[in-house]
């Protein structure tokens, strides 16, 4: 293999590479920095790349392996991470202007695992302002490119994450998911998003969107990795009270898919998707089918009301997380103005329009007079929409849709309506809602790019989803 | 539901959020919008649906106890003060008008 393709392998192909003395983290390391070299002035996946300290920390890791230490599967493996995960010492700005400078005090909870097993963190990738927004456009630093097309977007909000893995920058990243911020842009980009269930992964270092739906997950070239880097972040964790004492996630790789039932949600097949989108993902099924899957159509009540849920409950967090950006002890101040002031023109100027627009619709529903009226209805509807995907897990062990109704849209095409941006979360923000575990991978063409198939779990199954989406890898 | 601009004014003020007539105008239109499809959650009769909430922990809540912290962590945090005298933040007065 030329060394400068290093940058192409899976973490399990660099890892057995690197066991096998067949080359050094520091020359993989070197690839995937020279790629995003050449590659991140056109793209801008990165806001920020630690060129000298990866180089550092590769050779630390060659150095552990010449004396017969590895840390963990990880040890050597150069990762991107999504600009919203604190990591000590270093600027991280969740795609703010409000956060710019802004230096982390700790490490998030996955960055300090990833950190302690001997990973090479080779940089911040860019994002939607806050997690906010499908398409990286909403970032202070810029938005970034779609890989195959730079006149369209990547998805988002983890979109750098996304561009950094499907270019070949990093071999993995970690993005986060709200509503579909890893799973969409994963779609989009042609690689695969695991969304864990909510309690699964540690939020602690994670800057706050929508507390209540939030989590961190791996963005992977295969299912094979997304299961590598999962069992590295994953575990209860103490700083993070909602992390579950859930059974650790262990891989659970399947022969064939004999005997699984797979449901198509018939609430999610009806209409509303690009034509090329279904016929890729119904050919994606009859692969599985091939393989051993009974696939049959189930009803999942309440399905189409996920998306109204999640714009009323995930803007009442954001408001409420957003508060903390007053001027006073971190962040953009702006100076010599009466008190009142100085907070409202510090987050007037430091806040972008979609996280402003967020901010006064949660303020909205959870302000009095109306709080019952939304925010209490969108909770009520809420576990009606749980029950939902728990009857229908009685019948059938996965559900499937596609992971976005379109493939990647030109750069600019949907910022002027945020509505027609929130329906690109359409097929996604029911996991969250639910608090399920799915996973998106690659799954055929549509107008020439990359379209997503979502294979949805009970939750805690990540073993389960990620077994289906390799089996369809190899089929 | 219809906001008008004064309703928005007012959410605005609430949320510390500085808005110029145009910003004005334009969030008065995208909440309408915003608002107008989240509204069919109105139509689905939930009545004695118990609101969603997070399952409790097993040994319970962690005791609510300030934690300190390492010399190394305390420097990054003075060093994210926007303004500040020696180590103490240095934050706008309350009933003060600065002179400009």
């Amino acid at each position: 293999m030329i060394m400068t393709e290093l940058n192409k392998l899976t973490i399990a192909a660099a890892r057995e590479k690197l066991d096998a003395r067949e080359i050094s983290s520091e020359e993989l390391t070197l690839a995937c920095l020279e790629q995003t070299r050449s590659l991140n002035g056109a793209l801008n996946a990165f806001i920020e790349t630690y060129d000298d300290e990866a180089m550092k920390a590769a050779r630390a890791a060659d150095k552990r392996r010449d004396q017969g230490e590895r840390l963990g599967v990880m040890d050597g493996i150069p990762l991107a991470l999504k600009d919203n995960l604190l990591n000590q010492g270093h600027v991280v700005t969740s795609g703010s202007k409000i956060l710019a400078g802004h230096v982390s005090a700790y490490d998030a909870t996955v960055v300090r695992k990833l950190k302690d097993q001997g990973t090479v963190l080779i940089g911040r990738a860019n994002m939607d302002e806050f997690a906010m927004g499908s398409s990286t456009e909403h970032s202070a630093y810029g938005p970034t490119k779609h890989p195959r097309d730079p006149e369209r977007v990547p998805g988002g909000s983890s979109g750098g994450s996304a561009v950094a893995v499907a270019a070949e920058m990093a071999l993995a990243a970690l993005g986060s998911d709200t509503g579909g911020s890893i799973r969409q842009p994963a779609a989009l980009c042609g690689i695969v998003g695991l969304k864990p269930t909510y309690g699964r992964v540690s939020r602690y270092g994670l800057m706050a969107m929508a507390s209540s739906l939030d989590q961190i997950g791996p963005m992977t070239k295969t299912a094979e990795d997304a299961a590598l880097l999962l069992q590295a972040i994953q575990g209860e964790d103490k700083a993070d009270q909602t992390t579950s004492d859930a059974l650790p996630f262990i891989p659970d790789w399947r022969e064939n898919l004999a005997g699984i039932r797979i449901g198509l949600p018939r609430q999610a097949w009806g209409g509303g998707m690009h034509a090329e989108v279904r016929s890729s993902v119904e050919a994606a099924i009859d692969k599985l089918k091939s393989r051993g899957a009974e696939v049959k159509e189930v009803d999942l009540p309440y399905a189409e009301e996920a998306l109204a849920v999640y714009y009323v409950i995930m803007p009442c967090e954001v408001s409420a997380n957003l508060s903390r950006f007053d001027g006073m002890r971190y962040g953009l101040r702006k100076d010599n103005l009466p008190l009142f002031e100085t907070y409202a023109r510090s987050r007037a100027e430091g806040f972008g329009p979609e996280a402003r627009r967020r901010i006064l619709l949660g303020t909205f529903a959870l302000s009095r007079g109306y709080y019952d009226a939304y925010y209490v209805q969108a909770k009520r509807v809420q576990t009606l929409i749980r029950e939902a995907y728990t009857q229908a897990f009685k019948e059938v062990d996965y559900l499937i849709t596609p992971t976005a109704p379109n493939p990647a849209f030109r750069i600019g095409e949907k910022t002027s309506d945020p509505l027609t941006m929130y329906l690109e979360d359409v097929f996604t923000v029911g996991v969250n809602v639910a608090g399920l575990p799915a996973v998106s991978i690659p799954a055929g063409l549509a107008d020439g790019l990359p379209v997503g198939m979502q294979i949805i779990g009970k939750h805690f199954d990540e073993a389960g989803i990620l077994a289906v989406a390799k089996a369809y890898e190899e089929a | 539901m219809n906001l008008t601009k004064e309703d928005v004014l007012h959410l605005a003020e609430l949320a510390r959020l500085e808005l110029t007539a145009d910003e004005l105008e334009e969030t008065e239109k995208d909440l309408h919008k915003i608002l107008g499809y989240v509204e069919r959650l109105q139509k689905i009769d939930a009545g004695g649906v118990e609101a969603a909430s997070m399952p409790p922990k097993s040994e319970g809540w962690r005791k609510d106890v300030a934690l300190g912290c390492d010399e190394y962590t305390r420097e990054l945090i003075l060093t994210n003060f926007p303004d500040k005298k020696t180590d103490l933040l240095k934050t706008p007065g309350v009933f003060e008008t600065p002179k400009k």
